[in-house]
């Protein structure tokens, strides 16, 4: 779905942001492209989307080189959700899904009724303006308006920033709903969490290179000491040992009454970051 | 392309009607229309100064009818202690003498040089009467050009300013670069909807204001020009809204324009400040173009055609060229 070799890109003579990327996102993969900020994201993602022009390297899309992959047809293939949710303020949802949707072919755009309802946005709200919606509500109203053209590509910026918990797994349910479809999304965001629930496979970037690209399961297993933490109670005290999985085949190996939690030190996903790019997702 | 330019349109109509834009246009013709009605064309025609005659014995031969006669000295003083701004001829001794209350210099010889022209009416005048248009149409239609020109150099200038920095505050300006639509396409809505917009104003105006009978022969001239002027302001008014971070600062900027763009062409085309560069000032040939049409005797210099166009092409090439910086923008 997208291949990109040797991606570099300046803004102006001497401010080079991205040196050299190389990675590919295949067909009905989530793809997670994370970094700090400042770090590329933002203007690999403007590239991937024909917002930027004048980069070298290599990139294609949709099997064809990007120059010639941003037309009309290319754009009724792509959706995109903006880190903010930039919708007309004085137009209700629906006529904002109204617009934007019309400039897409009649057959490939989806009910506006439907989308809303699996976004499980408020009916009351349907006909009024969005600048009487909350923040949650926008970013509804934002990610309808990505879906609404049923894209085969999607770009996810930041999608749960701005939800409440709920709000924030039933847009996850939603993004797993468009992988099930075959959609590929490419997904950028801050979120460790999102990252590793969702993601296939994430990118570490930070200042303009990836430093790291794999699976979130393989990245943590790598950097794993193999141990487990075990709380438990012996002899009405309770105690804590620290021993190596491998020690787990032949069972508990130390004298016990009771176990009240095996705890994996299995490193995160942010620990991971922080290894790899030396620095923090803020 | 026509559906996209459809759904831009009625987009755009939505978001000027909500800004209450057409409002605003149908107050200022309401208000343009009471000035020049009741308040121009009555006020600003100012009436000649009266002239009266004493002269007992008949020494003045070829009076013009407009001459008042009086039948005595005291009359004469009486009525110009009155009539202030009058002039008085006492013919008595023969040698005709004027009298009237003194005012400014240049005012006193029009004065004098008015009152003596009546006594000889018929007089070696060459002048030559061009046009047929009487004094309140030739006010009407100045006036008319006037309100015109600054409705949409001044008006229609800011509002699509405004227009255009509230979808700007928005940031929808960005989602346009990655929906399946020719760019330019967002620019073209905004100008028809401007242009349009202007023309429908320039009809009703001048129809109010001028006359219908008088409009139907001077419309296509007016129309002509009145689009000229509303694609440049139109998109000098884009160009500078996508440049400028806030309405601040675009308000700064129209001052700027308003002080040293509009300033010198309204006095060089309006008053005796006679400005040596003003033929090098593009926007005082395209208020001649405007007035000229008023005035039924429209511009038909091909360089001044090509000028506009030329600007026209420029001014939406540059716009083109602001509008994808500023969807590349960072949020």
């Amino acid at each position: 779905m997208i291949e990109v070799k040797d991606l570099t890109y300046s803004y102006g003579k001497d401010k080079q942001v991205l040196h050299g990327l190389n990675f590919s996102v295949e067909d009905g993969e989530i793809f997670g492209f994370l970094g700090p900020n400042g770090s590329g994201k933002s203007t690999t993602q403007k590239i991937l989307t024909g917002i930027l022009k004048g980069h070298a390297g290599k990139v294609s899309l949709f099997g064809q080189d990007i120059s010639a992959a941003h037309t009309q047809e290319f754009f009724w293939k792509i959706g995109v959700l903006f880190e903010f949710p930039y919708l007309y303020a004085n137009l209700s949802a629906v006529d904002n899904l109204k617009y934007f949707s019309s400039f897409y072919p009649k057959e490939q755009v989806r009910s506006i009724e439907e989308v809303l309802d699996e976004l499980e946005f408020k009916p009351d709200f349907l006909k009024k303006p969005v600048s009487s919606y909350s923040k949650g509500m926008r970013q509804r109203a934002s990610m309808a308006r990505a879906l609404i053209s049923n894209p085969k590509l999607l770009f996810l910026d930041e999608p749960t920033s701005g939800l409440d918990p709920s709000g924030a797994v039933l847009f996850r349910k939603i993004i797993e709903e468009e992988r099930r479809k075959g959609t590929t999304v490419f997904l950028t965001t801050h979120n460790m969490l999102d990252a590793d629930l969702l993601c296939d496979r994430v990118a570490f970037i930070s200042d303009g290179n990836i430093m790291a690209l794999d699976t979130p399961k393989s990245l943590k297993e790598q950097n794993s000491n193999h141990r487990v933490v075990i709380d438990y109670l012996y002899q009405e005290r309770r105690e804590e040992q620290t021993i190596e999985t491998s020690e787990l085949e032949e069972g508990i190996p130390f004298a016990h009454d009771e176990i009240i939690s095996v705890h994996s030190q299995e490193p995160t996903l942010e620990d991971m970051f922080i290894k790899y790019t030396g620095r923090g997702l803020s | 392309m026509w559906k996209s330019l459809c759904s831009l349109f009625q987009k755009d109509c939505r978001m000027m009607a909500s800004g209450k834009f057409f409002l605003m246009s149908l107050g200022f013709l309401a208000l343009y229309t009471l000035y020049v009605n009741f308040g121009y064309i009555k006020f600003m025609d100012a009436e000649a100064y009266n002239v009266y005659l004493y002269d007992p014995v008949g020494t003045q031969t070829t009076v013009s009818t407009l001459v008042q006669r009086v039948s005595s000295k005291e009359e004469l003083d009486t009525i110009l202690l009155e009539d202030t701004n009058g002039v008085g001829i006492d013919a008595s001794a023969g040698e005709p003498q004027l009298i009237f209350y003194e005012a400014a210099e240049n005012a006193d010889r029009h004065r004098i040089d008015y009152a003596l022209s009546l006594l000889q009416p018929s007089g070696n005048y060459s002048a030559e009467v061009i046009g047929s248009n009487t004094p309140e149409q030739k006010a009407r239609r100045e006036i008319t050009c006037e309100l015109l020109f600054f409705e949409i150099a001044a008006v229609g200038f800011l509002g699509i300013a405004a227009v255009l920095f509230k979808e700007k505050g928005m940031g929808v300006i960005r989602v346009h670069a990655i929906v399946p639509l020719r760019k330019y396409l967002f620019i073209l809505s905004k100008l028809t909807i401007f242009l349009l917009s202007d023309l429908v104003f320039a009809v009703l105006l001048t129809v109010l204001n001028v006359g219908l009978l008088e409009t139907v022969t001077i419309l296509p001239a007016v129309l002509l020009q009145t689009a000229l002027l509303s694609l440049v302001m139109a998109l000098t008014g884009l160009a500078c809204a996508l440049l400028l971070k806030d309405f601040r600062q675009f308000t700064l900027t129209y001052l700027l324009i308003a002080i040293f763009v509009a300033s010198p062409v309204f006095l060089s085309a309006n008053t005796a400040v006679k400005l040596d560069w003003i033929q090098y000032h593009p926007f005082y040939h395209m208020y001649m173009g405007l007035k000229n049409a008023y005035f039924g005797t429209p511009t038909d210099s091909v360089a001044y055609y090509l000028g506009c166009l030329a600007a026209i092409a420029v001014l939406f090439a540059g716009v083109q060229c602001t509008f994808r910086r500023e969807m590349g923008k960072e949020s």
